[in-house]
Order: C-alpha cells, then structure tokens, then sequence
C-alpha cells in the first residue's frame, strides 16, 4: 500500500507520462527506470501511467511492483487488448498533468531525449512529436515506415519524417480534443494539425536491442489502410460526396462510353455483343460508380444529419463575453 | 404544456462577420458598421470571428473591443473557413435577429435597414442581392451568375444572389441550422429545409480596396458536389428508400428484361449457351447490384431515423410557435 503522505505530495503533477505496454516483461524495469531518471532529472513534478494492455506474460506482475515501491507510477490493466488508441484514452482520463508525455513501449525509445521534446513544446509549439532516428529496428520495418511516411508527408500539408513514431509530447487540452479511438492514435498529429495546433518533430533516439517484430503481412497491409484515413483526415472527411464523387464519377462516365460504344456497335449491326467481355466491364464500371456516389451520399447524410453534435472548429479565446 | 423554442434572447441584432487575415479592413469596417447600427437604437452586438489570421487582424480588434462592449471576438485556433466561422457566430449570437455580412468592405453597413425593414414584413430570411457586382467579370460574376442559376434549379430558392454573405436572418432560423463544410454557400436552401420564408433585397457593392479575394475558380467541382448532396437531402433527407429503392427497382428491372431476353435466345433461337455466358453475368450483375441498392435505403432509413427525430421534432415546434 502506498502511505498516505506521499500520494498527497503527487496530487498535481505538471507532467504526466502514458506508457502503453503490450506482453513487455522483460523490459518494463528499463523504461521505467530510465523515465524516471530522465524525469527525475528534468525537475518538474511528473507521474507515469503504465497502460497494460492485455498482456499475457508477466507485464502487469513487474508493473504492480513498481507501483508498490514508487508512489508517483499507477497501472492500468486493461481487461484483454484494446488497442493503443483506447490505452491513451484510458491513461489520459487516469491522470491529472498538463503535459502528457505518451509513448508505446514497443518502439523501444531511449527516453534520455524526452528533454528535448519538451524543450521544443515549451517553444510555443502544442504538439511534439518524436523522429526516431537513428533506427535501429529491422530493415524491412524502417523501409515501410520511410515509404509510408513519404505519401503521408505528400498527401498531408504536415511535413513530418515520423508521423507514427508512437512517442510525443503535448499539451492536455489538445489531447482532450481529438478523438481517440481505432487506428487514429497513429494519426495524432494530424488530428492535432487539422485543430489549429502547432506540430513540430525533434528526433529521438532508439533504444538497441530486440524488437517485436510484425509477424503478419496483415501489419503491413494496414499501413497501406492507413494512407486512405490520412487522405481523408487530411481532406474529406466532412465532405465524403466530394471524393467518392470524384471517383465515382470517373467510373461511371468510363462505364457509360464503354456501353455506349457496344449499343452503337449493336445498332448498326456491326455484330453481337452478348458474348463480348467488354459489355461485363461496361456494366460493372457503371454499377460500381453510381454505388460509390450512393455510399458519399449517404456518408453525407451521416454527416448533416449529425452535424449538430460535430463542431468543425476550434475556438482559441473569446474576448468580450462577460459573465452577464 | 407548449414548450416554446428558445424565446430568450438578450438582445435586439447581432451582428456576424467572419474575417481572415483582413488588417486593413478592419478599422474601416467596424466604424462604418457603427455608425449605421448607432442610429437604428437597438440593443446590438457585434461578433467578429477571426478564422486564424495570420496577420495583426486579432491585435486590432482586440483594441477596437477595448473600447466597445458591444464588440465580441471569437478567435480560432487556425484557419477553419468561412462556414466554420460562421457557424461559430451563429452559435455565440444572443440577438433576435442576426446579420451575417463579409469582412472585406465590400457589402455596405447602409443597407441593414433595409434587410431590418423586410424582415419585419414577415420573412425569416432575408439576403442581399448585388445586382451591380463590382467584381472581376470573368473570374467572379460570370461563375457566379451560373452558380446561381444552377443553385436556384436545384434548390428551388428563387435568389439571384445566394452568394451575398450580407443576410438577415430570425435566430430561431439560424440557431437551428448547422454549417459545416462548404455550406455557407446554401444557407438559403438549409433554411427553406427548415421552413423558413425568404426574400432578397438589393444591396450595395463596393470593389475591394484593401487584401486580395479569397475565391477560386477550382472550386467548381465541390461545388457541384455540394449541390448534389443538398439536392438529395432536400428531397429525400426523409424517405432515403425512395431513391435508393428506384435505383434498385430500376437495376432489377433491367435484370430481369436481359434475363429474358436470354431465355428468348435459347429457347427460340436456339442459341447455344455458350454464346450467352457473358449476358448471363450481366443479368445476375445487374440483380445483385439492384437487391444492394434496396439495402442501401434500408441502412439510410435507420440512419435517418436516429439522428433526426429531435430535429423532427424541433421543425414542428417551430410552426406552432408562427
């Protein structure tokens, strides 16, 4: 049991750290002596939120123990594996700093650079995210992270090496204000970007060592999913009609030349058409099209019809409103 | 019991203008708005939104609000467009009736009079109309004389000019529409969703003096795009499966006639059915597509369904209060 005087001494801690941890035995008593150090060091009270997310090996034992020795670390144990996005959200309603602090423990930051990202968030920026360079994990890992890097930084007005890095540092209003849920913890910064945030990266190191590796293809294919929510985070997504549109349309006039062609063919008796595999492209480009606006439509109606509840905008300060 | 909508309103006019980075005009503007709101003897507001200019827009109206209560400033964390903003006005006004007009210098504070006058005759909105554009010819009234004619056919507002940001609207019109997107453009069609009477004046137009305009011609195509959506939700926003359902009777239709057709070709003309095998996939093609098209309306049915029933609701309580 914690004794009472040391948890009042850690009522308000200014920074609070989120660490979501996933089947990390054996190195949950590195990340959390060198947080703490590093911390430590930094000098501003700070506590650290372990996230367990369903693990399965000893995880959540070693963390118990720390938190029993050091009353500034409180565990979370999740029920089964929910995934980062519902972790942050989890940690961020159990703590109480203005700065949060959030890395995944899997990509094995060395947190000796956190420093420096505060540095650069107390520069006037709300959002800091971590560059890991150098890398030092797998070689396929890195190329497919620097190619999906690569489209998101020519799709996004956002100029970031390491858009999904998993380790930040932000201000708690900002995180408080974007939604987190599914696969969007990967897209934080530009959830924050699309708010009027300021976003800025500063690089951090990694850590030698093992590394998890992505044991499916599945991983990897989600990285491509992953490019068309940045697509429509980054344009579309009050405005469906106005992709799905776009694409639809191209489908359906392609479509309709093509059965336009075949009918005058038939028509002037060229020969028949019954048998020709064009008239099943025709067909199915049409369809497909006048199905894709049919989707934007009622993605739209989602959207008007629940507009009210959606604010599109970001209000900074209101001056002039008195409390009368 | 009746409830009534939302009968409680500070004040008498509110006044909304979005501004993005519009330093030079901001001075001029407030104190030709002053001068005209002055004279009318209403309890006012007005409510600038400053949609995350990057320039000294803010420092300027924050000394203009130093020495004017009647002045509130919205500040946005970026740059979030005009609908955002204007949403954002509509949201924080507490007059009766609210005006909504564009920061650049170009519509005239003279004419809110008269907007005041023809609201009174009964109206619920009531927007300018610049007959005499002192604008580009080619790049901006030409695009808008189209926009507003394809506009008018498709929404069925008879506005020559929707475009005109200069508007007057009752608040409880206003209060219950919601701007997002690109929407600024129709309001007078979300507001005739919403059962509202609507009439235009014409109204003055100054040439910009000051900053550039913030308009292009690309925006042709969201444009069209937002005319189709708001084409389809003022028709079918209640009865999805209507259209979504013709599309589908359509498809099976279609399927069906090819399904016969084939069966013509076999059974009287003896074709072998190999020749066929194309045609066949076509008609099951057409008749999957047409069953998904039934389930598509379902599905919409069910989404309208949750999430319109308060402003149902909200709509019938308005005519019982006119």
């Amino acid at each position: 049991m914690k004794s009472q005087h040391t948890t009042e001494s850690v009522k308000f801690p200014k920074i609070s750290a989120i660490v979501t941890l996933l089947n990390l035995e054996d190195s949950v008593e590195q990340i959390y002596s060198s947080l703490s150090q590093t911390l430590e060091a930094y000098g501003e009270d700070f506590e650290i939120v372990f996230i367990d997310d369903g693990s399965v090996d000893g995880t959540f034992t070693k963390l118990s123990q720390i938190a029993d020795k050091d009353a500034r670390t409180k565990v979370i144990k999740m029920r089964s594996t929910f995934g980062e996005a519902s972790a942050v959200d989890a940690g961020l309603k159990a703590t109480r700093g203005d700065i949060i602090i959030y890395f995944t423990g899997r990509v094995r930051i060395d947190p000796k650079d956190i420093p420096a990202l505060l540095q650069k968030l107390k520069a006037g920026n709300d959002l800091v995210i971590g560059w890991r360079s150098p890398r030092r994990d797998s070689r396929l890992n890195q190329v497919v992270s620097k190619l999906f890097n690569y489209i998101v930084r020519n799709i996004s007005k956002l100029k970031l090496h390491d858009v999904n890095s998993g380790i930040l540092v932000t201000k708690r209003s900002v995180l408080e204000r974007i939604p987190l849920y599914g696969n969007l913890n990967n897209f934080i910064p530009l959830l924050a970007s699309r708010q009027g945030y300021n976003v800025a990266e500063e690089k951090i190191g990694q850590l030698a060592g093992t590394f998890r590796q992505s044991r499916y293809v599945k991983e990897y294919l989600q990285r491509f999913l992953d490019i068309i929510t940045v697509i429509f985070l980054s344009n579309y997504s009050k405005k469906p009609l106005h992709f799905l549109g776009f694409v639809g349309a191209i489908f359906v006039i392609v479509g309709l030349g093509i059965n336009i062609y075949l009918f005058i063919y038939r028509i002037f008796q060229f020969g028949g058409i019954a048998g020709r595999p064009l008239l099943l492209l025709g067909v199915l480009l049409l369809m497909i099209g006048i199905q894709m606006i049919s989707i934007g439509l009622i993605g739209e109606m989602i959207i008007f019809t629940h507009a009210g509840e959606i604010k599109e905008y970001n209000i900074e300060k209101i001056i002039g409103y008195s409390g009368e | 019991m009746k409830s009534t909508v939302e009968t409680n309103y500070n004040l008498e006019l509110s006044l909304i203008i979005p501004l993005y980075n519009e330093e030079d005009n901001v001075k001029p503007l407030y104190l030709s708005i002053k001068k005209v709101v002055e004279k009318l003897r209403k309890s006012y507001e007005i409510i600038f939104i400053d949609d995350g200019s990057t320039d000294k827009t803010f420092t300027l109206l924050e000394k203009i609000s130093r020495e004017d209560k009647h002045i509130k400033i919205i500040k946005f964390r970026g740059n979030f467009g005009q609908s955002a903003a204007m949403a954002a006005g509509f949201e924080a006004a507490q007059g009766r009736v609210v005006i909504s007009m564009d920061g650049d210098l170009q519509n005239d504070p003279q004419d809110i009079p008269n907007l005041l006058q023809k609201l009174d005759e009964g109206y619920d909105v009531v927007s300018g109309w610049r007959k005499n554009r002192k604008d580009k010819f080619l790049v901006r009234k030409i695009p808008s004389k189209i926009a507003n004619k394809l506009i008018c056919s498709v929404t069925k507002v008879k506005l020559h000019d929707t475009g005109c940001s200069l508007k007057a609207y009752r608040a409880e019109i206003i209060k219950r529409i919601t701007l997002y997107g690109e929407l600024h453009r129709f309001i007078p069609a979300l507001a005739k969703i919403e059962g509202a009477k609507i009439a235009e004046i014409v109204v003055n137009h100054h040439p910009r003096k000051f900053g550039k305009s913030k308009y292009n011609l690309t925006r042709t195509f969201k444009v069209i795009m937002d005319l189709t959506t708001l084409n389809f939700l003022m028709k079918y926003l209640h009865k999805p499966l209507q259209f979504f359902g013709a599309i589908g009777i359509l498809l099976n239709v279609l399927g069906i006639v090819t399904l016969f057709w084939i069966a013509c070709r076999l059974l009287i003309y003896k074709f072998p059915v190999i020749q066929l095998n194309i045609l066949i996939t076509v008609a099951f093609l057409l008749l999957a597509g047409g069953v998904q098209f039934f389930f598509f309306g379902l599905v919409t049915d069910l989404i309208v369904e949750t999430g319109t029933r308060k402003r149902l609701y909200l709509l019938e309580n308005y005519r019982s209060v006119e």
